[in-house]
């Protein structure tokens, strides 16, 4: 890496990325996206009112502010562990059982202390037979594994904490 | 007997599945998404799994998430609620692959019976008797317009695919007719991915009547009578109530054992509903079979005094029933009101807010079914219902009076958050209602009564038009 960017210069990519991303995925005519890194709150406001419940697909014409959940690498505030707010968090997309590494007797993708890159696989989830490689966002050093090798995940569960390096 | 039974729904019906297991001393899993992480059901659960973001299609839809939930706790059977993946086979299919019991019919008789058309043709070989239209599915329009001439108009078209109310388009004349038929086939496609359609015979002035059946899958079967389900709003139920009043007994009885009578012929397990419209000369036409837990059980509940949730358990576990025709007793009559956070002066938008106050009612004969809490934010991302209540009585009229007072006592308050509860009691309050005299069509007639229009309307009696209920 060239030069040393600074933690705004990450967030900054991120942010863009993140929105970028965003406007390519949703239903437009967009009126309005705000985004916050704080608790990880992403609101997107279409054209229009009506806020339908979601009780199934919903059509193009809604028009609804809805928050979206941060995606794994982003920093989210875990409901649990010390200063999860002041450390950026990996954390599980999806349901399933955590491996640190890529077989049994393999050394783990990372230990406490390594610096990761963006990119860079920090371990597995299984989620119904499939092996689903969990990569962080951006760069950092790990400052703890929150979860055991083997162990059960939840949705959003933060795996690694980071903090810049 | 499960030992432990993951709930994959939200809300009341939630919290409901999960009573009737600590009932029958069978642990719980709540699953939910990350708006949900605070919910009553999550509280009241043994454990939790959090599957997925607030929107439905990445967590209560999110079928592969469900299983892992269900392996990481080890449980050994799934009760899906209403809507959602309730009536979906191939979720029903993953769960018997994965070794998990799911709490409904077959995957094969619910595929069957989510298939409006073919259900329709497999009710009318069963003997049941049908609306007048196309039994097969029209594939042109010109083959679907020689239906609709040749049985009158008005029609209604149907999706295949459809459920709860959606998908359906009634043409008044054939002028209109081509337009509509396509309209419904795009929304079929966007919504169902499946655009296929029927067209049937309309009733304005029918009554939406339902028979509540049980069947054990080894050929067993009962009916617990009927619930009038005709105050709805756009094919939604607002107002719900057991037995159908002013039917002939005659009629009842036999609305209920053509229930049975389709249910049984095509193999159905667990509870379901087979909805029926009554016309004006009390003949009954087959609609459709629910293969779900519907969200008006508790009327059926409070006039039978079984416990429908105990007894989709019991039947899921494989047992024989355990209720024989002749010990259902139908006493006196039960009526259940949603109370959903909408704003009926603003056309029933919904008005999601944080509840501060929050009080149901309670007192003798009352049931309400709630995950409302004070305190509790009602969010943008789901179903707008908030609680059911629900009261009985030895007969109708104090039946209507109880549920009258004890809507008038639940108290529920929030920034911008308002209920359907003064619409319900407009609707507790009209003359047809009271008489038990009404029809599909009495929740269009009371919005056209309060409506006000800006400028003076012209009426055609000659009579001056109706003030705004406010």
């Amino acid at each position: 890496m060239t030069g040393e960017p600074t933690e705004d210069d990450h967030l900054l990519a991120q942010l863009r990325e993140q929105a970028s991303r965003l406007v390519a995925e949703v239903d437009g005519p967009l009126r309005r996206i705000r985004m916050r890194s704080g608790n990880a709150v992403v609101e997107i406001e279409w054209h229009g009112a009506a806020t339908p419940a979601e009780a199934g697909p919903a059509l193009p014409t809604d028009a609804v502010v809805r928050p979206v959940s941060a995606v794994s690498g982003t920093p989210v505030a875990a409901g649990s562990g010390a200063d999860a707010a002041s450390r950026d968090c990996v954390v599980a997309p999806m349901v399933g059982t955590f491996y640190r590494a890529a077989e049994p007797g393999a050394s783990p993708f990372v230990e406490v202390g390594d610096l990761v890159e963006p990119g860079q696989v920090i371990g597995i989830v299984e989620a119904m037979k499939l092996m689903n490689h969990i990569t962080a966002e951006h760069a950092g050093k790990v400052a703890e594994v929150l979860v055991g090798n083997g162990e059960p995940v939840e949705f959003n569960q933060p795996l690694i904490a980071l903090v810049s390096a | 007997m499960f030992e432990k039974l993951l709930i994959a729904n939200r809300g009341e019906i939630a919290l409901r599945v999960a009573r009737a297991c600590r009932e029958l001393g069978i642990r719980t899993v709540a699953v939910h998404s990350t708006v949900d992480r605070d919910s009553a059901v999550v509280r009241y659960a043994d454990e939790s799994v959090c599957i997925g973001p607030a929107a439905s299609r990445h967590s209560y839809l999110n079928a592969a998430a469900i299983i892992e939930a269900a392996r990481q706790t080890g449980a050994g059977a799934i009760h899906p609620g209403y809507g959602f993946l309730s009536e979906d086979p191939d979720f029903a299919e993953i769960c018997a692959d994965n070794g998990l019991v799911f709490v409904g019919p077959r995957p094969e008789v619910m595929a069957v019976l989510g298939d409006k058309s073919r259900a329709r043709a497999l009710m009318r070989d069963a003997g049941l008797p049908l609306l007048p239209g196309s039994v097969e599915t029209l594939a042109t329009v010109g083959e679907a317009r020689a239906v609709a001439d040749e049985i009158g108009y008005p029609v209604i078209i149907k999706v295949a695919a459809g459920g709860g109310g959606r998908g359906m388009t009634v043409v008044w004349s054939a002028a209109d007719f081509a337009r509509a038929y396509a309209h419904t086939r795009t929304v079929a496609r966007a919504v169902f991915a499946d655009d296929r359609v029927y067209v049937e015979r309309y009733l304005p002035q029918a009554r939406h009547v339902e028979v509540q059946v049980l069947c054990d899958g080894h050929g067993g079967g009962v009916h617990l009578g009927t619930r009038d389900c005709s105050v709805q709003r756009r094919h939604q139920k607002l107002v719900e109530e057991g037995p159908a009043p002013a039917l002939s007994a005659g009629t009842l009885d036999a609305i209920a054992a053509a229930a049975l009578r389709g249910a049984l012929s095509v193999g159905y397990s667990g509870a379901g509903t087979v909805e029926f419209l009554v016309d004006e000369a009390e003949r009954f036409h087959f609609m459709e079979i629910n293969c779900r837990i519907q969200v008006e059980h508790p009327v059926t509940e409070m006039i039978t005094g079984v416990d429908l949730v105990h007894e989709q358990l019991h039947l899921a576990s494989g047992a024989p029933l355990r209720i024989r025709q002749d010990e259902v007793q139908l006493r006196g009559v039960a009526i259940e009101c949603r109370v959903n956070v909408e704003d009926p002066e603003r056309d029933f938008l919904p008005t999601p807010g944080r509840l501060d106050r929050f009080q149901p009612p309670a007192g003798p004969f009352t049931r309400v079914d709630t995950h409302g809490t004070p305190g509790y934010v009602v969010g943008p991302h789901y179903d707008s219902l908030l609680a059911k209540v629900v009261v009985w009585a030895p007969e109708r009229t104090l039946a209507l009076d109880r549920l009258e007072r004890a809507l008038e006592e639940f108290d529920i308050a929030g920034p911008g958050v308002h209920t359907t509860i003064p619409f319900i009691r407009r609707v507790l309050d009209d003359a047809r209602f009271r008489k038990g005299r009404y029809s599909t069509d009495l929740v269009d007639r009371l919005l056209r009564d309060a409506d006000t229009p800006a400028k003076p309307p012209v009426d055609r009696t000659g009579e001056p038009a109706a003030p705004t209920a406010r």
